[in-house]
This record gives structure tokens, C-alpha cells and sequence, in this order.
């Protein structure tokens, strides 16, 4: 299954990477937004397949994000977080504050894991203390008769 | 009850502690250590002079471009590498103008610390 075969070409393949990378570079803070898009056009033009350079346009749009959030944690004037006038935060306002990305996504990660946990023994709980109920009341068994057989010929 | 609990605050922070490790380094060069970054800087330690763009930096180290390219960044920032535009004329080359960077004397010495910290630690 190539690209070609889908119906992409190798120039629309290479205008869609440019095209992230553009919009990747135009997310960076302001004072690096140029610099990262001649840059990361410049290494474009030395990747040979059309598949790596895709490659290289979406790792920029990730590397965008942790340039973001790292120069949103440095208190440098060119990081400063800018108001738009849009009045919605911009990438560039997000600030993790005291934790980086990474530790956030791991206290996110136990979070989950701890609320999946905690889910998991609370209807278990509830379920086995269901089950554990008995449904049928105590009731007084009224005596057997007892017969006594007489066997013949004793 | 209290034990557990004490134990579980104490892996927490031990992880924190790994997340955020930001070690060999004193404040003004403060580089948060990772095996990405060792390769980046290996590949720039085989030859202290050289100044490598970001494509070259990816096909010796071969990591991917979401993380080589803010590593060299933190980097750069830290003062351990300067980066500037290559000398040519984007017009007359056909092609945009590559960003090389290069070790800077601090970035050499504390690099050179750095393996050579690890190195004293396989020996121990």
C-alpha cells in the first residue's frame, strides 16, 4: 500500500508538511517563531522520502508543545504570557507551575489509576456484601417422624 | 494504616523527585539530564569542534524530531551550546538556511563532567 496508490502525492505530502510546520512554528513563542520555522524548513529539505518528512512535521508540532510549555515556566520577557484579544488563553499561557509536563502526566496517570482502583473495591465491596446477605429467614423445622421398620424374620 | 501511608507519600516523592530530575548541573547550567540528551551531546562530543544542524544531530543519534529539537534548544539555553545561521545565501542556494549549533567551552567541561560522572559510577 503506497501513498501513491491512496492518492496522495509526493508534492501534496510535502505541502501538508510545510504546512505543519508553519502552523507548529506560529504556536512557539514569539521571540523563537521564525527561527523554528526556517529551521525546521531547512532540515525538511534534507529529508529524502516524502513519509519522513511528514514524520518531521508532526514531531515539530509535538516539539512545539514542549517548547511552549517549558519557555511558559522560564519568567523571561519573551515568555511572557501574552493576552490575546480574543480573551481565551493561548498556548503559550499555559503554566504548569510547579510541576513540568512529565510529572504532571504521571500524577495524572496515578490519578487515574487510583480512582480506577478505588472503583473497582467500592463495587466490589457493595457487591460482595450484597451477596454475602442471606435471603432466606430462620424458621423452627418441624420434627421428622421417625418409623421403625421391622424387618421380617428378626 | 499511617505506615502505608507514609511509605506510599515517600515512593510518590521519590518519583516526583525522578521526574524532575534537573541533577548534574549547578544552577547556571541547570539541564535536565535524560538518555536523549546524552546522545545528542555524545554525538556532539565525537568531534567538540564541528557545528551540526538538527538533520545531522537526527541521523547520528536517530531521535525523532519532537524531542531532538527541544533538547538542543534546552541546551542552548543552558549555555551549553551557541547556534548560529548558516553562511549562505538562501536565494542563490535554493533552500532555507540551516541552524548549526556547536559546544561552547562550558558546555564541552560540563558534558566531559557529566560521562565522566557516569563512568565513575560503573566503576563504583
Amino acid at each position: 500500500m503506497s501513498l501513491r496508490n491512496e492518492g496522495w502525492t509526493e508534492s501534496e505530502i510535502n505541502g501538508v508538511s510545510k504546512w505543519l510546520i508553519h502552523h507548529a512554528a506560529l504556536q512557539a513563542p514569539e521571540s523563537l517563531s521564525s527561527r523554528l520555522e526556517e529551521e525546521w524548513l531547512a532540515d525538511l529539505e534534507c529529508r529524502s522520502t516524502a513519509l519522513s518528512r511528514l514524520g518531521l512535521a508532526l514531531g515539530c508540532c509535538w516539539a512545539t508543545v514542549v517548547i511552549v510549555n517549558e519557555f511558559s515556566r522560564i519568567p523571561a520577557p519573551a515568555a511572557t504570557p501574552v493576552v490575546t484579544a480574543k480573551g481565551y488563553l493561548t498556548p503559550a499561557d499555559r503554566n504548569f507551575g510547579y510541576f513540568s509536563l512529565r510529572s504532571g502526566t504521571l500524577f495524572l496517570i496515578l490519578g487515574l489509576h487510583g480512582a480506577v482502583f478505588c472503583g473497582l473495591v467500592t463495587t466490589l465491596s457493595v457487591t460482595r456484601g450484597l451477596a454475602a446477605q442471606p435471603s432466606l429467614p430462620n424458621q423452627v423445622l418441624n420434627p421428622v417422624p421417625i418409623e421403625v421398620i421391622v424387618l421380617p424374620g428378626k | 494504616m499511617p505506615e502505608r501511608c507514609g511509605s506510599l507519600a515517600a515512593n510518590l516523592y521519590l518519583s516526583y523527585t525522578l521526574c524532575r530530575l534537573s541533577t548534574m548541573g549547578k544552577k547556571d547550567t541547570n539541564v535536565r539530564m535524560s538518555l536523549q540528551t546524552l546522545r545528542v551531546l555524545e554525538a556532539f562530543l565525537e568531534n567538540p569542534t564541528v557545528q551540526l544542524a538538527g538533520a545531522e544531530v537526527h541521523q547520528r543519534c536517530g531521535i525523532a524530531s519532537g524531542t531532538l529539537y527541544p533538547i538542543l534548544l534546552r541546551l542552548e539555553s543552558a549555555g551549553w551550546f551557541v547556534s548560529q545561521w548558516e553562511s549562505i545565501d538562501p536565494s542563490s542556494a535554493g533552500r532555507p538556511r540551516r541552524r548549526l549549533y556547536r559546544l561552547t567551552s562550558t558546555g564541552l567541561r560540563r558534558a566531559s563532567e557529566v560521562f565522566a560522572s557516569f563512568n565513575r559510577g560503573v566503576l563504583a
